[in-house]
């Protein structure tokens, strides 16, 4: 069967995610075995139609303001929330990603910026600084197991990245609490499609990733194991919804892409 | 572009300037697709940000106004700079003078997130450009011809823009560098070692970063129009013609309307292959900038030929 991947291509870096999603794709075919053969196709989304086309979406980096106001006045924004919180599809955003899926952020622009959803977490933008503070560091991603056994560290590289900064309570409707917090944008709240409900399993935030010692900023009300020394978070997963605050479209690595789209595989044959 | 771009610029020496270059490079790419515009102070940058730019460029005159007025050009007032700093949550880039290396350490001191290498301001060195590798800020450079751009690139810059023919609302230059850098690449296209090192040679570039552009087929670093454009039309005919975004000066806070001109650019820049939206965003924007014809200009009052 044949799968439609959209890199939403309003402003960023879509090209470079979908060069390695050509290299992923051959990838994923030779691991996945037991379901339906995949014929990928990846495309650049700019426009409604585009979008609609897609079983899966990736919003990548770039800057968050430009992104979201450009998809604003060329009314992208709310087939972009239908995709990413009624329809329930695969989305994964990166860097500027992160912070359009996040149902809540801070340190946005003055006069804040439109958030689409989809994870409950809150981003802290630009948290480590200016650009003479981006860097690269050797991250450890467990789950990257299931596309090589070999752990290697993945080469994450953060360019005036963000971080979920607080994991927040899944509840019904809109973040209010975060809304209160001045300086705190939130997302609107959708209800998901009921149809699409039973195969999606909506629940907490998983942490996919942490980048170890950098700052101890971390605040967690869910009670996990997660303390003031855990470092930062980096990436995260709720239901089928993924986001990184670093930059695999900017390494020859697939890894990140292979795993992602073995998550499509899967999603898409639970429908 | 391609993901597999060189790390290395050609001349790290080690791992650290290698992922240094790498992070240079990369909000380079995360400009794509945007535009970014040219301001003097913080409420400019403000109307540059709700437009939707990617970034701005922080300057004390537009460069039709210092064409206007005339006199040394320099670096801004960092005080100024680190009023559009603390405005906006966007990038915020700094000029500095060809060759002006003190001016890079105090742009790179108050923390601006590039550094424009520019022939807009007066040149400051009559042969040497910045040696750009040893600064953590990363720079953009102009550029006429892919030889330029080489050298450029060679000296550390990590992201080029054609020169165009800055704060004259005239495209054609733009046009005009771009096209001759587009043709030098494909010129490179079918060439041996052999005549790549002769060709390097002749346009005074590195030979491995020659090499290199022939083989991705394009320049080795993201790649922004800059100097001459003022309407939507124009950004997207930069975009058609193959550039990664825009850099707009004078063009939008010397028209009538600049918050209305600064999102259609934006628009436009993002939708530059759907004429419909591009005449969409084209209606009713008032006056354009007025506007110098390059054709009947001196040439000694082109800023273009600054630069070594």
């Amino acid at each position: 069967m044949s799968v439609t991947v959209g890199v939403l291509a309003l402003q960023g870096a879509f090209s470079e995610h979908l060069q390695l999603f050509k290299v992923a794709a051959n990838q994923v075919e030779s691991h996945h075995e037991g379901s339906a053969k995949k014929y990928w196709t990846f495309i650049e989304v700019r426009t409604q139609k585009e979008l609609s086309s897609c079983d899966a979406l990736v919003i990548p980096g770039g800057e968050s303001t430009a992104i979201s106001l450009v998809a604003q006045r060329c009314n992208m924004l709310e087939p972009l929330r239908d995709f990413v919180k009624v329809l329930r599809k695969p989305t994964w955003g990166t860097c500027a990603g992160l912070i359009l899926l996040a149902e809540s952020a801070n340190r946005t622009k003055q006069g804040g910026q439109e958030l689409i959803g989809g994870l409950d977490v809150r981003v802290n933008r630009n948290h480590f600084g200016r650009q003479i503070e981006s860097f690269q560091a050797d991250l450890d991603l467990p789950f990257l197991n299931e596309v090589t056994p070999d752990l290697v560290p993945f080469k994450a590289i953060f360019i005036r990245a963000p971080i979920v900064e607080k994991l927040l309570p899944t509840v019904d409707g809109e973040q209010q609490g975060e809304a209160s917090i001045t300086g705190t944008v939130i997302a609107p709240s959708l209800q998901i499609d009921k149809s699409v409900a039973k195969a999606v399993h909506l629940h907490d935030v998983e942490v996919m990733g942490i980048l170890p010692g950098r700052t101890k900023k971390v605040k967690n009300d869910l009670g996990s194991e997660l303390d003031d020394e855990a470092g930062d978070i980096v990436a995260v997963r709720q239901a089928n919804v993924f986001g990184t605050s670093f930059h695999p479209e900017l390494t020859n690595d697939p890894r990140l892409h292979i795993w992602w789209l073995q998550q499509v595989d899967a999603a898409v044959d639970s429908r | 572009m391609s993901t597999a771009l060189p790390n290395t610029n050609g001349s790290a020496q080690n791992g650290t300037q290698e992922s240094n270059f790498t992070m240079k490079s990369g909000l380079a790419r995360m400009l794509k697709g945007g535009v970014i515009m040219d301001v003097v102070n913080a409420e400019q940058a403000r109307i540059a940000e709700e437009a939707g730019a990617v970034a701005v460029m922080a300057l004390e005159r537009v460069p039709a106004d210092i064409r206007a007025e005339g006199g040394v050009s320099r670096m801004s007032d960092p005080k100024m700079i680190r009023e559009i700093m603390k405005t906006v949550t966007i990038p915020v880039m700094a000029k500095a003078r060809i060759g002006h290396f003190v001016e890079c350490q105090i742009l790179e001191a108050i923390g601006v997130d590039y550094i424009d290498e520019s022939e807009v301001l007066t040149p400051a060195d009559h042969a040497h450009h910045v040696e750009k590798h040893n600064f953590s800020v990363p720079f953009v450079c102009g550029c006429r011809n892919l030889g330029e751009a080489l050298r450029r690139i060679s000296e550390g810059a990590a992201m080029i823009r054609t020169k165009g023919e800055a704060g004259t609302g005239d495209v054609v230059e733009a046009v005009r560098h771009m096209r001759t850098v587009t043709a030098e690449i494909k010129r490179t296209g079918g060439m041996t070692d052999m005549e790549l090192r002769v060709l390097a040679k002749d346009i005074q570039a590195p030979f491995e970063l020659l090499k290199e552009t022939a083989r991705l087929g394009r320049l080795p670093v993201v790649n922004f129009a800059a100097g001459g454009v003022a309407t939507p039309a124009d950004a997207a005919l930069m975009m058609q013609l193959g550039c990664d975004g825009v850099f707009v000066g004078s063009g939008i806070f010397k028209s009538g309307d600049a918050a209305k001109r600064a999102k259609a650019i934006v628009q436009a820049v993002a939708h530059y292959d759907d004429a419909k939206v591009l005449a969409e965003v084209s209606e009713d924007l008032g006056e354009a900038m007025v506007g110098l014809n390059v054709s009947m200009m001196d040439s000694k009052d082109k800023m273009q030929g600054r630069g070594w």
